[in-house]
């Protein structure tokens, strides 16, 4: 056969076998048998040097450019099956199924998040967060606030009497305060309108515990003075309140109601989110509202000119309103707890639900 | 707070008011009249309807039953099987549906279901093989009285086919009263209120005026105390017969809540819960010196009350008397000697105005903490007006229904009230509500509550009536107006005005912090009762000892376990570990609470404090982890780590043992002389009185101590040069702290150490008895250049050099 046509026949097979192999130990193979000792290009260029001396030299450069494709072949063609192969760091299979590495959870209580939440909504209407005594003189608590001894709104407050082991000054009565008003007085006695502040805090009272009433409780208290604050800006303040709470779509009623440190006074009430508002649910009364469809939130009212009287304020100049409303009632509310017993009881099977 | 009643019916008496009692009830509401809830007799009556008999015969199986074919409205008949005999065709009876809820009347009536409540559902049922689809009732089914001895024949007028409870039953406004309105107390201050809302008239009751003249033989009365009681009124009746007062009058007593006596007692009962003014019926030939007085009770004199008390009576008390003995507490509790009889023929009506603070501190010192109706009413600020209109009442009705004859009537009131003026601007209205109400409506409302005014320019000028006692300054004005024309017209805005002072109390904003930081450990927060058991404090330690100062008590607490106010958050926390350990193997949590701690001549110390505890399995066992207890290494590092978040420094003060704790684990430390931080295993001997594990830890940190040590954030910049990293094992003696060795080598590496790790604590015999030795990890940086092996030999050398020289440890091979 003619050195060309044995060529070119041997680069017509070579080519397209090693082109389909797709194992490295096919590759190899192939290479033995084309480049190999006895390989069939190896022999073929074995065979030059009995080719005719005229076509010795363009069949030896044939021959060794169809070596050098063939092995420029075999390499594309193992890198080829070798970027093919699968990566060894990715071939693990895990069984995703099985449970991650415990990681110990805490949780804030609800009051504590309830009053965080509280204090949020105000805070972002101007509103600042202070605290005061839990233990406080009747005046404060009373006396200031409108409630003179045997007023009758002192009915009311079923109120717990504070004893100093150091010794007791009959004229200056002690208590456990009653709601957070008397804050009220002691931020108006501290400072200077313009006053806009939100004291949550532990109250107390003379109570037969149940469901809903604890003799350790939470309040909210808000106050807000200033040359031009109406009963308007007391809707708008509490209405805000309210939707940030429980959902912008709430309805919210206003009433007239009484306390004897503010003029006019007025409760707050949502419509209930539990029944829509209805009274009803599941065929039965709502045990949110009590069939009512409606939530008190707050009793609030127009600061008593002589409240302000009483800490040196103008009345003619200044004045303002107040807010007071239970936290706890709002934290069962917020965490779906039927119970308000439930969160000074510490059960922690109860705490991590909520 | 006061709570009334209000019958329906006899509201209707006095204003024509439109709509249910709901609607009336809405109305009241919401212009500030409690409304707590309205009753029906017939609250059950669900599924129980007026009926009609259309059709009657014999039931083909029994002699003595039949059936009834009853209809109760258009195209609803069914048919019933009763054995009772007292019913035509044509007559109107109550006719109870299947489901409806009846009071079982213990005939064995067909169709029943009992439910051991006295009440039973009605069932569909077979009677000698008729269905029976319900029943026609009697008055004891239906709770309205014992009759049983057939059914309960209606009015031949009533609808047939309505609820029978809007047939018969006269529903009750059960009215949660304000304490500021005593005019409310009364059925026509609430028909008032009704009136102006839904602008109706008022018919106030037609009193005609007594003739006030009076012989002092017959009747003398006299004020001995005019602050106490400004006014005192009567009328002297005679012929009178004492019986029975008439139906209507026993029901309406009834349905607001009182029992009917006899006539003259009922008919004082009916003109208080009319107008809110009580008032007294004397048998006028008991009176000795045909007297009657407000005075103080003279020292030592004795009064055998109503309730049938003997009791020694005290001059601060206030007494209607005759000439020779007391005859009632005034207000407050009538005497047994004067009592009306079913003899008496001649009546003495008293009628006073009382000082409220007077009646409270009365009630207060004879221990009456229930108020009877009366001094419910005398309690509130009840106008003086009242008191001759509730005589003229009670008189006249006397002459109707007890044949009494009026002789004269006697009113002392020798300083009479002015009655108020408030001054205020129409500019006023706007200021406080923040809306415009305009004038017309304004004075309209107003004039609808019987207030007069005069009016010029801004300014008006108004007299509210007389039994309105609790108007006084221009906010009630106001108030008035605004709830008459409706709190819906005030508008929702947002204030404006100056910025207000907004600084976030400093010890606040690090509670939240701390908080956050706690619960991100994993802690579990807890808020327990601030009031606890006093026994509690005496648990605390081993010999019972105090760890706290004595606690404020609660002079009148609702029981022992909430009489005190802590001083110590531990026996919170321990209770609340205790309670949990039994269905739970660890816990972990923190309460962050004021203690409360005693001041003489001021009030307590609101300390805030927080408190950790950590007991029991820390990790449960999973196919990752191995079991582990908390330690006290967990607590130490707890209080470590939450220090380290808030960047808080070290505590200067000196620490000491620690009360009621394992006295070689634990430790107090002060701040400026005040207990800042507790920490360690709590006394094992205590917890076995709390019943939590041997091994229980806590922490205290007083909040005020931590903020006084926390330092401002300084930016800290990458390093610019390398770090050099040794480690080193010193050998010292068993006594020598671990802290002692930290401080030393800090000290003498002076700014070049930058970090140093404890990597382990050997004992044994590679470094012989009596002795420790700590493996430490120092990393060494220099600010301002590399640090050559030549300067790390020089800082490592002198920080060996003074743990040698000071604590005689040896360098460990
Ligand atoms: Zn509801």
């Amino acid at each position: 056969m003619d050195w060309r046509a044995e060529t070119q026949a041997l680069r017509e097979q070579a080519l397209p076998e090693i082109a389909t192999d797709d194992h490295l130990l096919a590759l190899d193979e192939r290479r033995v048998r084309w480049l190999g000792r006895n390989g069939l290009i190896t022999k073929l260029l074995r065979s030059i040097v009995s080719a005719p001396d005229a076509e010795r030299r363009e069949f030896g450069a044939a021959a060794n450019a169809l070596k050098a494709e063939v092995e420029a072949a075999l390499e594309h063609q193992i890198a080829k099956v070798k970027a093919a192969a699968p990566d060894s760091r990715l071939t693990e299979q895990d069984d995703l199924t099985l449970p991650g590495r415990p990681v110990r959870l805490g949780r804030m209580h609800p009051i504590s998040r309830t009053i965080r939440e509280i204090s949020r909504i105000f805070l972002s209407m101007g509103f600042e967060a202070v605290e005061g005594p839990e233990i406080e003189w009747d005046y404060y608590n009373f006396e200031a606030l409108n409630i003179p001894k045997g007023h009758p709104a002192r009915d009311k407050f079923n109120t717990l009497w504070a004893s100093n082991p150091l010794g007791d000054d009959p004229s200056r009565p002690m208590l456990f305060r009653t709601h957070t008003s008397p804050m009220q007085i002691r931020i108006m006695e501290q400072r200077k309108p313009p006053i806009r502040v939100i004291v949550p805090g532990r109250c107390y009272r003379f109570e037969a515990t149940d469901a809903t009433h604890e003799s350790v409780f939470f309040q909210y208290e808000g106050l807000a003075i200033d040359e031009k604050l109406s009963m308007a800006d007391l809707k708008g303040v509490l209405y805000s309140f309210a939707r940030q709470l429980f959902g912008g779509e709430r309805k919210v009623r206003f009433r007239p109601d009484y306390f004897p440190f503010t003029e006019p006074s007025a409760e707050i009430a949502f419509d209930c989110f539990v029944c829509d508002g209805s009274g009803q649910k599941d065929g039965g009364r709502c045990p949110t509202c009590w069939g009512s469809g409606w939530i008190e939130a707050a009793g609030c009212g127009m600061v008593h000119p002589d409240a302000l009287r009483r800490v040196g304020y103008d009345p003619d100049k200044y004045q303002g309103f107040a807010f007071g409303g239970g936290v706890d009632r709002l934290a069962g509310l917020l965490t779906g707890t039927p119970d308000i017993r439930l969160f000074h009881q510490n059960d922690l099977r109860y705490l991590e639900s909520v | 707070m006061p709570t009334i009643r209000v019958p329906l019916s006899w509201l209707r008496e006095y204003v024509e008011a439109h709509g249910s009692a709901e609607e009336i009830g809405r109305g009241l509401h919401m212009s500030g009249t409690e409304v707590d809830r309205i009753e029906r007799p017939g609250g059950g009556w669900d599924h129980v309807w007026v009926g009609r008999i259309a059709a009657l015969e014999k039931h083909p199986n029994a002699d003595k039953l039949q059936l009834v074919t009853v209809e109760y409205g258009e195209g609803r008949t069914k048919t019933v099987v009763t054995g009772a005999p007292n019913i035509r065709a044509g007559d109107v009876v109550p006719y109870a549906e299947v489901g409806a809820r009846l009071r079982d009347a213990g005939t064995g009536a067909p169709g029943r279901e009992a439910h051991g409540d006295g009440w039973l559902t009605l069932e569909p049922k077979k009677v000698r093989g008729i269905m029976s689809e319900g029943m026609v009732c009697s008055e004891r089914e239906l709770g309205l009285g014992d009759d049983h001895d057939g059914i309960l024949i209606l009015d031949q007028g009533l609808a047939v086919g309505q609820p029978l409870a809007d047939a018969l039953g006269d529903p009750v406004l059960v009215l949660e009263l304000q304490p500021n309105r005593p005019d409310c107390m009364g059925v026509v201050g609430v028909a008032r209120e009704v009136a102006a809302v839904q602008r109706v008239a008022l018919r106030e009751p037609k009193v005609a005026k007594l003739r006030y003249q009076l012989d002092r033989a017959l009747l003398d009365v006299r004020i001995e105390d005019p602050e106490a009681c400004p006014r005192f009124g009567a009328a002297y009746l005679e012929n009178v017969t004492i019986g029975p007062s008439p139906k209507w009058m026993q029901q309406r007593l009834t349905a607001a809540g009182m029992r009917p006596i006899h006539n003259a007692v009922d008919i004082t009962n009916y003109v208080m819960l009319e107008l809110g003014q009580p008032l007294h019926a004397y048998d006028a030939d008991r009176l000795r010196g045909h007297a009657l007085v407000a005075r103080r009770a003279r020292s030592g004199e004795s009064l055998r009350t109503l309730d049938g008390v003997e009791r020694i009576l005290s001059p601060d008390l206030l007494v209607i008397a005759d000439d020779e003995r007391s005859l009632g507490i005034a207000g407050i509790l009538g005497g047994q000697d004067s009592e009306i009889r079913p003899t008496t023929t001649k009546i003495a009506l008293e009628c006073a105005s009382f000082e409220p603070r007077g009646i409270d501190r009365t009630a207060a010192k004879l221990g009456l903490s229930q108020q009877s109706a009366a001094s419910a009413r005398f309690r509130l600020a009840l106008s003086p007006e009242l008191v001759p209109l509730a005589v003229a009442r009670a008189a006249q009705l006397l002459v109707e229904h007890a044949d009494a004859r009026i002789v004269g009537a006697v009113d002392v009131y020798p300083s009479p009230r002015p009655r108020p003026n408030v001054r205020l601007r129409f500019s006023d209205i706007l200021r406080v509500l923040g809306v415009e109400i305009p004038r017309e409506e304004s004075l309209d409302a107003l004039s609808r509550l019987g207030f007069q005014y005069a009016e010029s320019g801004d300014t008006l000028v108004v007299t509210p009536p007389a039994i309105r006692t609790d108007i006084g300054i221009a906010e009630d004005i106001v108030e008035e107006v605004a709830r008459i024309v409706g709190y819906d017209r005030i508008p929702v805005l947002i204030p404006d005005g100056q910025l207000p002072l907004q600084e976030r109390h400093p010890l606040e904003a690090l509670r939240e912090q701390v908080r956050d930081h706690l619960v991100g450990f994993g802690l579990q927060e807890t808020v327990s009762y601030s009031l606890i058991d006093p026994a509690w404090l005496g648990r605390l330690s081993a010999d019972g000892s105090p760890i706290a100062p004595a606690p404020i008590r609660v002079q009148n607490p609702t029981s022992i376990s909430q009489s005190v106010a802590r001083p110590t958050l531990r026996a919170s926390l321990l209770d609340t570990a205790a309670r949990n350990l039994r269905h739970r193997d660890g816990v972990a949590i923190f309460e962050i609470s004021p203690v409360y701690l005693p001041r003489a001549g001021d009030l307590p110390e609101e300390r805030w404090t927080i408190a950790v505890l950590v007991a029991g399995r820390a990790k449960e066992q999973t196919w990752l982890t191995q079991p582990r207890d908390w330690d006290r290494w967990d607590v130490k590092g707890l209080l470590a780590a939450m220090a380290r978040s808030i960047n808080a420094g070290t505590f200067s003060g000196p620490s000491g043992p620690a009360a009621g704790m394992h006295p070689g684990s634990s430790s107090t430390r002060l701040h400026d002389g005040r207990p800042a931080l507790m920490i360690g295993q709590l006394d094992p001997r205590v917890a076995a009185r709390w019943g939590v594990p041997t091994e229980t830890f806590i922490g205290e940190v007083d909040l005020a101590s931590l903020l006084a040590v926390v330092q401002p954030h300084v930016a800290k910049l990458p390093p610019k040069y390398p770090a050099a990293l040794r480690e080193v094992a010193f050998v010292v003696d068993e006594a020598v702290t671990y802290g002692a060795v930290r401080d030393d080598v800090t000290g003498a590496a002076k700014d070049l150490l930058e970090s140093l790790t404890l990597l382990d604590v050997y004992r044994g015999p590679q470094v012989g008895v009596g002795k420790k030795s700590f493996a430490l990890r120092l990393v060494l940086r220099s600010r301002t250049g590399t640090l050559t092996d030549a300067d790390v030999e020089k800082v490592v050398s002198r920080i060996e050099g003074r743990v040698l020289h000071k604590l005689g440890g040896t360098i460990r091979g």
